[in-house]
């Protein structure tokens, strides 16, 4: 896995965050909760794959069905 | 390795010059509505006081004002020249589709720019007068909300195309 998906999200997360105020300064707040929300979403899509893949090394490691 | 880094340079270009664009638009709007007003101001003195027909009055109106709201006025004036059977309103109408990239303008002016084209030629003096009056006013409403959305957004589009950019290039590194 590496470093990368952690500097991805990391780098996701501080765009998203400038895009939030950004928009909250024009007036669109709606839109800022909006943006947050994928944000959100797409980091949560690739920490899922990453927790699956955790869990079924657990399920390797102690043999569970 | 190279092509990547190349590659992500042109997507952070691109984004950026999409904002950039964007925001220009939102800052030419104001200008653009002043220039109409200063138009249509010059149009009713022309209609007013020299009763000059009214190709030549959109003509005339121009002085002074440049790029493309004088030429969507020079266009309007010639269509209505060349083509005897076509009404102001016709004729704004196509030059405003013509003209659709070219003026930064937004739905409510290309109405009220409608709306001045179906009352124009129609009527006499006074009540033109009356009509390009309320006209005028309606434009510099617009005119006041458009400084203030461009205060807001043309920042934001910057931020936006440029933040965009970098987006897209971590999303698919």
């Amino acid at each position: 896995m590496g470093l990368d998906l952690l500097f991805k999200i990391a780098g996701v997360g501080i765009l998203v965050s400038v895009f939030h105020t950004a928009l909250k300064q024009a007036g669109k707040e709606d839109m800022a909760h909006l943006c947050t929300l994928a944000g959100f979403t797409l980091v949560l899509l690739w920490v899922v794959q990453l927790l699956g893949r955790l869990f079924s090394t657990v399920q390797d490691v102690f043999k569970l069905l | 390795m190279w092509l990547k880094l190349l590659g992500s340079i042109f997507v952070i270009i691109t984004g950026t010059y999409i904002g950039f664009k964007l925001a220009s638009r939102c800052s030419t709007r104001p200008q653009h509505i002043r220039q109409i007003i200063s138009c249509i101001v010059s149009l009713k003195s022309y209609i007013n006081y020299v009763s000059m027909p009214l190709p030549d009055a959109l003509v005339k109106s121009t002085a002074g004002t440049e790029g493309p709201v004088s030429v969507f006025f020079r266009d309007t004036a010639a269509l209505l020249e060349f083509n005897g059977w076509m009404n102001p309103q016709q004729a704004i109408k196509e030059v405003l589709g013509k003209m659709e990239d070219k003026l930064a303008i937004e739905k409510p002016e290309r109405e009220i720019l409608s709306l001045l084209g179906a009352n124009l030629g129609s009527m006499n003096r006074e009540e033109q007068n009356k009509y390009l009056n309320m006209i005028q006013e309606q434009l510099e409403n617009i005119e006041q909300e458009a400084v203030k959305t461009r205060d807001q957004n043309s920042k934001m589009y910057k931020y936006l195309g440029v933040c965009g950019g970098l987006a897209v290039v971590i999303l698919f590194i």
